[in-house]
């Protein structure tokens, strides 16, 4: 069978930050110290392999990617620098821009100019349609800030968010339909029934909301660090999807909802500023290479922090109308964020990781079953058991 | 055509001359008109003052100015160019250790300011090596700005060329070219560093690909060396200073007393067997024991005992305790007061044959060497598989025994030891590694073959597999010696093993097998680690005392890696065998006689021309041994 390379390939992942896999001789070593790497699930070897040979295909059909939680190991052993982390970092970005329908992904990904652009003119949309709908919509009257007559009244916030939530979850799901395009029908991938896909539907909300496989890496404070996050940040989105309400009255503090939205913010801020710092000292291999994306991502998570904080702190210390500005300031970080960052770029991985480790479970669950690669004769059985009697 | 670049090269310069200035407004000028450049060294000197020698330069007649320059700035045509033009300079003096690496810049610099580009005058302290001092960079600059040539060596005339040859290092490579060179009548100082010669080959069991014992090839060699009358054998001994030049060099060599006498020792043992204390043997890299008195091997060359101070009861209580060994010596040669002696040589040329080290395993961390007993160095196995090793060549595993005076577990080889029953070998260890060596160090590919060949052989039972990166066969009959060892029913794994662990008593090693990519944990009884080669400790010492460069591994470096691979920028002064780079025993053999013909074709020469053969003098080495 003729197999279809693009010899750019190597080129175009620089453009994703996978810039040293041409140094990768093949060792063998990372994968061999990778803790996630299992057959038939192999990595990163065998992706940096598809680059150098410009398997385009194989490539963006393999789930290994998403199996790899940038633990570093393999950068800090590796014999060439190839910086084999980092390489799996920049294939998931090419795959988010792969999955990604619209092309808007990809744009974002290789235009840092673009990407800052994209993030400036969403936010003064969002600046100016917050601030007229509050003035001609609203309540009218900037220094309201709660109760009736208030500038930004939450029931309107609430339809806003809501219809934003709609759209962006059919983006990424359209991705993520893509996603299991390319790898449920992939050169290697067996057909698999639908009684699995049901039965092993559970995996999708245990790995979601516990990353339990990122503890699985040596180093345990990347896994740590990711699950505050990602808590906190839940823990917030709920509170303003469901609770804004609640979090928006005031000058009482209602501690029910308060005390989660206190918890939240110290982790989103307290995780944010721990990533940036390790990104600036560059004290551990996951953190030595930053791609423009990474910096956008942290920067914005940070500014919403605070601004969400702000506008907290003025409102309760008597200061509405400062209140209102901070809150249309933080709003124009929100939006440009949710926009770009979940369908489009780092945050997609919320549905693509779960997905990956569902998949992955559910090929090897349909292999064990006796399915096979169309047209293809089963894997022969590992070195080492043909070595072994 | 030619004309035109011509034409165009010109206008190319006239263009950058209109650019930086007006050009020609001092060239006409007679009187000279000089800056004085002075390079710092890269490492400070202790008897070079640069300041008091600017101060000096900057009153020499028709200096203009004087610039210090420091080792580490970059040197830009374009901006000197500028400054040469404010200053009104029309000659540059350039004084460094080694001004010709600075010259092409500053012509062009010169060129571009307007001048003449030829006018750059070198005042050179490190030609020669005679080493830099403030009163001979000074003498040197005076005489660059007077444009006065200097003598290039002013301590020696030519005339009195030494015959005699320095060979530093009593390995392989240092034992052919004393050979080579005194087999055609001349004298040769073989300095050897530890108590006796032979170096890593004596080491060996077997060689690669021929599977040669290595004994059966090197021992007539070490004992040539020990019999022939032109050869003076230096034990123990390292090289403190080195001074003069091609024909006359001064050595200084630092010889340790083996406190015992060669000549009246017999080897018979009887100091040994009572010696109380024990020390590991450096010779078998630490998997056995010596005493404090000890002979490295039993075919080491000079065939004497000798004594370890750093172990030795009577030297560290300064004579108050034990003495055993000259007590029970019948033939008193034990002298345990015996001092160690500064020896002054006279040679016309040395010859570098200094090998290498292996690199520390235990940086290596996920190998587990130093943690797991039965992870070996591949020169702890060569001790191991060496039928004059301590199990007599049986491959064994280790044991733990209780030491009787420490009262603690250790882990030891006995010959009647257990066999393993699978071997690992890992390739690459330290080696192609940016965390650790960069290069291939070139034999370790063949020597793990040679040691899964080894293993099958005395081991029928034992499984072996050999985890590689990529097989280097590069030699003559290297490829078909691969062929043959897969054959003999070694597994070969294709990919770099990340680690060994130890799991309920089992040893065992992971990694992915390349080729079909699947990982594979493989259960072992023992892991042979192919560890690299690296310049022996000490090469950047030596390197220093001899003014010769080495490479960014630290090889000594060759003056043409193609066409000079044993001269190296000093003359008179060669490299031959590993310490100019990794290479196997065939090479390094060759590359020792090509030195030894270098340094004859000098004494032959100066022998044809002038027939003034220097006697050697009389204080030049120690006393002659039989």
């Amino acid at each position: 069978m003729a197999v279809r390379t693009n010899p750019e390939l190597i080129d175009q992942l620089q453009q994703f930050g996978a810039k040293d896999a041409i140094k990768c001789y093949q060792c063998g070593n990372c994968s061999a110290a990778c803790a996630h790497s299992e057959d038939p699930y192999v990595f990163p070897r065998k992706s940096m392999r598809f680059l150098q040979m410009g398997l385009e295909k194989p490539l963006r059909s393999s789930l290994d990617p998403w199996l790899c939680y940038y633990c570093g190991k393999c950068s800090e052993q590796c014999p060439r620098g190839a910086e084999p982390g980092e390489t799996m970092m920049g294939v998931r970005r090419w795959l988010t821009s792969e999955y990604d329908f619209t092309g808007i992904s990809r744009l974002l990904y290789r235009s840092w100019s673009s990407e800052l652009a994209a993030v400036i003119v969403v936010a003064l949309l969002t600046g100016a349609g917050f601030f007229g709908f509050g003035l001609f919509g609203g309540g009218g009257n900037l220094s309201v800030y709660d109760g009736p007559g208030a500038f930004l009244p939450p029931h309107a916030i609430h339809v806003f968010d809501w219809t934003m939530g709609i759209i962006l979850a059919s983006l990424l799901s359209i991705n993520c339909i893509r996603m299991w395009h390319f790898t449920m029908h992939g050169e290697h991938a067996v057909p698999v029934p639908l009684s699995l896909y049901v039965s092993y539907l559970l995996l999708l909300p245990v790995h979601f909301f516990t990353q339990k496989r990122f503890r699985h890496c040596e180093n345990k404070t990347p896994w740590t660090n990711h699950l505050i996050l990602m808590l906190s940040y839940l823990t917030m989105l709920t509170l303003i999807m469901v609770f804004l309400k609640q979090m928006q009255a005031g000058p009482q503090v209602n501690w029910y909802a308060h005390t989660f939205g206190y918890l939240s913010a110290i982790g989103l801020v307290g995780t944010s500023i721990f990533a940036i710092r390790g990104r600036i000292k560059k004290d551990a291999a996951y953190h030595r290479h930053s791609h423009e994306s990474d910096w956008m991502f942290l920067g914005l998570l940070l500014y919403v922090s605070v601004t969400g904080i702000l506008q907290h702190v003025l409102h309760r210390a008597g200061f509405p109308m400062a209140a209102n500005i901070t809150y249309i300031v933080h709003l124009m970080g929100v939006v440009p964020m949710l926009a770009l960052e979940v369908p489009f770029s780092k945050w997609s991985h919320l549905a693509y990781r779960p997905l990956a480790i569902y998949f992955a479970q559910l090929q090897q669950a349909a292999q064990a079953e006796g399915a096979t690669p169309l047209g293809r004769p089963a894997r022969p059985q590992p070195v080492a058991q043909e070595q072994g009697d | 055509m030619p004309e035109r670049v011509n034409q165009n090269r010109e206008s190319v310069v006239k263009n950058e001359r209109e650019q930086i200035g007006r050009g020609s407004d001092v060239q006409a000028a007679a009187l000279p008109r000089i800056g004085v450049f002075l390079f710092e060294g890269s490492a400070p000197s202790p008897s070079l003052d640069y300041a008091s020698v600017a101060e000096y330069a900057a009153h020499l007649p028709d200096v203009i100015a004087v610039r210090t320059v420091a080792a580490s700035s970059a040197i830009t045509p374009e901006v000197l160019a500028v400054e040469i033009r404010k200053a009104k300079l029309n000659t540059i003096v350039l004084a460094a250790d080694h001004p010709g690496f600075h010259k092409p810049a500053f012509s062009r610099a010169l060129t571009l300011a307007g001048r003449d580009g030829s006018q750059v005058r070198l005042a050179s302290f490190g030609e020669r090596g005679d080493g830099a001092s403030t009163k001979r960079a000074k003498v040197l600059i005076t005489c660059a700005v007077q444009n006065v040539p200097v003598k290039p060596s002013p301590k020696h005339d030519v005339t009195e060329f030494n015959t005699a040859t320095l060979v530093i290092g009593g390995g392989i490579a240092g034992i052919q070219a004393a050979l080579e060179i005194a087999a055609s009548n001349h004298k040769v100082y073989l300095v050897e560093r530890t108590g006796t010669i032979g170096g890593r080959m004596a080491m060996f069991d077997k060689t690669f690909p021929t599977l040669d014992c290595a004994a059966c090839i090197l021992t007539p060699k070490m004992v040539a060396v020990g019999q022939n009358p032109n050869i003076e054998l230096l034990v123990l001994s390292e090289v403190q200073e080195v001074s003069g030049s091609f024909g006359q060099f001064n050595v200084k060599v630092l010889k340790h007393a083996t406190r015992v006498d060669s000549s009246a020792c017999v080897a018979c043992g009887d100091c040994a067997r009572y010696c109380p204390v024990t020390a590991s043997s450096e010779f078998d890299m630490g998997i056995a024991t010596r005493k404090g008195i000890f002979i490295p091997f039993p075919q080491a060359v000079p065939n004497t005992y000798m004594i370890d101070p750093t172990y030795c009861t009577w030297v560290l209580s300064d004579g108050k305790k034990c003495g055993a060994c000259a007590k029970k010596c019948s033939k008193g040669a034990v002298h345990l007061d015996a001092k160690d002696e500064l020896v002054d040589l006279e040679v016309g040329n040395i010859i570098v044959a200094t090998g290498y080290d292996t690199p520390d395993a235990h940086r290596v961390e996920r190998y587990g060497y130093g943690t797991y007993p039965n992870v070996l160095t591949s020169l702890e196995f060569e001790r191991l598989t060496n039928a004059s090793g301590p199990t007599g060549g049986k491959i064994v595993m280790k044991t733990k025994k209780v030491n009787k005076k420490t009262k603690t577990e250790e882990w030891v080889f006995e010959p009647d030891g257990p066999k393993p029953k699978a071997v690992a070998i890992v390739h690459c260890v330290g080696s192609r590694d940016q965390n650790y060596n960069p290069y291939c160090s070139r034999v370790c590919c063949m020597y793990s073959l040679k040691f899964a060949h080894l293993v099958r052989e005395k081991l029928p039972e034992a499984k072996c597999y050999e985890y590689y990166i990529d097989m280097r066969a590069f030699g003559k009959g290297y490829e078909e010696f691969h062929e043959r060892i897969r054959e003999e029913g070694v597994l070969l794994v294709r990919g770099r093993s990340a680690s060994v662990a130890e799991r309920d008593g089992q040893l065992y090693i992971h990694g992915e097998n390349t080729l079909d990519e699947h990982l594979i944990t493989l259960p072992v009884d023992m892991v042979l680690l192919s560890v690299g080669l690296q310049p022996s400790h000490g090469s950047a010492e030596l390197a220093e005392k001899l003014c010769i460069p080495r490479d960014g591994d630290g090889w000594f470096r060759e003056l043409d890696y193609n066409s000079e691979p044993n001269g190296t920028p000093r003359e008179g002064i060669y490299v031959a065998g590993v310490c100019q780079g990794p290479k196997d025993i065939p090479d390094t053999v060759a590359q020792a006689s090509a030195a030894a013909a270098h340094a004859l074709r000098s004494i032959v020469s100066s022998e044809a021309g002038k027939k003034v053969a220097q006697p050697l003098t009389e204080n030049a080495g120690s006393p002659a041994r039989a």
